[in-house]
């Protein structure tokens, strides 16, 4: 590890460590239906779903995923997802991030009710609006860093010069400037998933959906991601959905919504 | 700007180079076949195509060049008569036996014509010379066929039939890969060559309207007859038979009119432009030979062998990426743009794959026409039309690996 790795790691670590002492007890979410139809209050929701269903049905099985979960997510909150395994956070999240279609319900990104529109239009919505931070990484391994970041650029229609311009700046937000052109598999868990955080936000994105972005890190990598999730939200205005099991993220959310059986717990 | 569809596929270089021999096999193997099949067709008309002859007077019966009934001299003699032939030349087409210093036999194919003219010979001649041919019992071959008819060199001795030939010089590109060797001389001595131990006999009546009419008569020669040292060979008589006649037309000629004064003129003849001939020849050796519809099939078979080479590749790599494609899918990456990181790889694949093979087909066939006379033959249209060949294999194969990768589920990227 370099003096700079060490030296940024080390900033990231205290800046999170100052955050997770924070005395203020996390928002639950309560479900607020009188609240809907309400313009000021829409306008100020990144996220709103309203009884979000899911049946999956297997060789004549039937299996209810989800039973008519509501959540509201204001614009520039940290939401937290939380619950046991199997109790379907992974599958809301994959709902409200556009890429599993509801049985039942609706959900709106940004005013938009995304349960409406086509596939082609639902991933074109998805390339403008939502970075995608996941527990695997799903780094391109055969691409160097820079190039990772790039690919998601590219997608957006930015190329070239720019690209890389725009590119290398996201990789010193993450303190990975020095790590460009290493490919992932010469990369720490914890740097591989600062990358990733990089490629999220490539395209200055609104959303921000992370999948146990931190449950493959050591204590030391976890904190450091979990600032930069928190820089995110609090100095760069993102809405951030996180599922997660991990407990350290708690402190920074402003929200945490706990899963059982498919339904959403007040807690 | 990183090419994913690049990188992954240089990302595994000891995988890639496998694939690509796999590639390199299938090209190889549909190059060689098409050019084998070129090559063989082009060889059993490359005496037409090297003939300064405008037309071609045959047998009505002519099936195609080897392969024709006999005519009399005399058509020569009335060919040259028909207004608008400068020159009328006879040709000799036979089949006979070649047999080296050391009694090592050889079916041959005698072609006797007039070294004093390039109307037949119109080939290269990189030892000796035609001129030669005019000396009894002198034979030229093919420098491909050297080896084939227990030959060494210019100079070297042999015997067709009970007499001698003494080579005196090759010829250059004129062998055909579906014959027997193709022996080259002197319309005396080919007459000769054919009769030979035969005893000929003419004779000639005058019919009631004043006109000669003869018949040459071929008897076998007693065993006992054979002279030590042959006579020197006679000159062709008017009932000789003859394969053809090449007709060398005036200058500004009409060929379609010459063809028909011809045909009017000269009795139980067809009359071919040299376009015609060589036409006939060759579509005799692929359509009515099993031989166009085996190198054919070799060919359909290598590209078949090609796809699904090409398609496991790329299953295989897509299946080994499909994380990499749904976390494309759930970034909002559009189908095509999947698909163009599939089609780039299997073009990536196609280019890296046919130039190789090309190289080591051109050199592959180099060696063949050198060491075999056998003429693999790979021409710029033969070298495109393999390029899109190997193009639309790759390509047709990806579809295996699109089919696959549109069915992926974008939620895959969040098991971990």
């Amino acid at each position: 590890m370099t003096a700079t790795q060490i030296d940024v790691l080390q900033r990231v670590g205290s800046q999170a460590t100052s955050t997770l002492t924070r005395k203020s007890k996390p928002k639950v979410d309560t479900l607020a239906p009188e609240d809907c139809g309400v313009i000021a209050a829409e306008s100020s929701r990144a996220i709103a779903a309203r009884g979000v269903g899911m049946v999956y049905q297997s060789s004549g099985e039937r299996f209810q995923a989800l039973k008519g979960v509501d959540l509201d997510v204001k614009r520039g909150d940290i939401q937290l997802l939380m619950g046991p395994s199997g109790s379907g956070k992974t599958t809301l999240l994959s709902i409200l991030a556009g890429i599993l279609t509801p049985t039942q319900g609706n959900v709106r990104l940004l005013g938009e009710d995304i349960t409406r529109l086509s596939s082609s239009k639902l991933a074109q919505f998805r390339l403008q609006n939502i970075g995608f931070i996941f527990q695997g990484f799903n780094l391109f391994p055969a691409l160097t860093a820079l190039e990772n970041i790039e690919v998601a650029l590219k997608l957006k229609g930015i190329r070239g010069s720019i690209a890389r311009k725009e590119a290398y700046g996201l990789l010193e937000q993450v303190g990975l400037a020095d790590k460009a052109k290493q490919h992932p598999q010469d990369l720490s868990g914890g740097q591989k998933q600062r990358v990733a955080i990089a490629r999220a936000l490539a395209g200055n994105p609104q959303l921000i959906m992370a999948d146990e972005p931190t449950a493959a890190l050591d204590s030391h990598n976890g904190h450091a991601v979990i600032e930069l999730l928190r820089n995110l939200a609090k100095e760069k205005g993102r809405t951030v959905l996180i599922v997660t099991h991990d407990p350290r993220i708690i402190d920074v959310a402003d929200n945490v919504a706990y899963l059982e059986d498919g339904m959403l717990q007040a807690n | 700007m990183a090419s994913i569809a690049r990188k992954n596929l240089f990302e595994d270089i000891p995988r890639f180079l496998v694939a690509q021999a796999g590639i390199m096999f299938a090209v190889s193997l549909v190059t060689i076949q098409l050019g084998v099949l070129k090559g063989f067709t082009r060889s059993t008309a490359l005496l037409v195509d090297h003939s300064n002859a405008d037309l071609w007077v045959a047998s009505k019966e002519m099936v195609h060049l080897e392969l024709t009934s006999s005519m009399p001299v005399e058509q020569v003699v009335r060919a040259q008569k028909v207004p608008g032939v400068e020159r009328a030349e006879a040709l000799i087409i036979r089949s006979s036996i070649w047999r080296n210093a050391s009694g090592q036999i050889t079916p041959i194919r005698i072609f006797g014509f007039s070294p004093n003219s390039r109307i037949f010979a119109g080939w290269d001649v990189p030892q000796g010379s035609l001129s030669d041919l005019k000396q009894p019992y002198t034979v030229m071959v093919d420098q491909s066929s050297l080896r084939n008819a227990g030959l060494s060199k210019v100079g070297d001795q042999g015997n067709i039939g009970s007499l001698p030939a003494r080579l005196v010089g090759l010829s250059l590109s004129t062998q055909s890969i579906a014959s027997s060797v193709f022996v080259f001389t002197s319309l005396e001595n080919a007459t000769a060559y054919s009769t030979a131990g035969l005893n000929t006999s003419v004779n000639c009546t005058r019919n009631s309207e004043g006109n000669l009419a003869c018949t040459n008569t071929f008897e076998n020669a007693p065993l006992n007859a054979s002279p030590v040292t042959p006579p020197t060979p006679r000159t062709l008589n008017l009932a000789d038979p003859i394969s053809y006649v090449l007709i060398r037309a005036q200058t500004g000629e009409n060929l379609i009119q010459l063809k028909q004064r011809l045909e009017a003129a000269l009795p139980n003849v067809r009359v071919y432009t040299q376009a015609e001939i060589a036409s006939q020849t060759r579509t005799y050796w692929t359509e009515r030979t099993g031989v166009g519809f085996i190198l054919g099939l070799g060919a359909a078979v290598g590209f078949i062998v090609g796809m699904v080479i090409v398609g496991q590749i790329l299953y295989a790599s897509v299946s080994d990426h499909l994380r990499e494609f749904g976390t494309l899918k759930a970034m909002g990456a559009s189908n095509w743009v999947i698909y163009s990181v599939i089609l780039e790889q299997a073009l990536w694949m196609a280019v890296l794959g046919y130039l190789p093979s090309m190289a080591l087909c051109i050199g592959l066939g180099a060696w063949t026409q050198a060491a075999k006379g056998i003429m693999i033959l790979i021409t710029p249209a033969t070298g495109g039309g393999i390029f899109v060949l190997t193009v639309a294999m790759c390509v047709g194969s990806a579809l295996f690996a699109v089919q696959k990768v549109t069915r992926v589920d974008p939620a895959i990227v969040f098991k971990a």
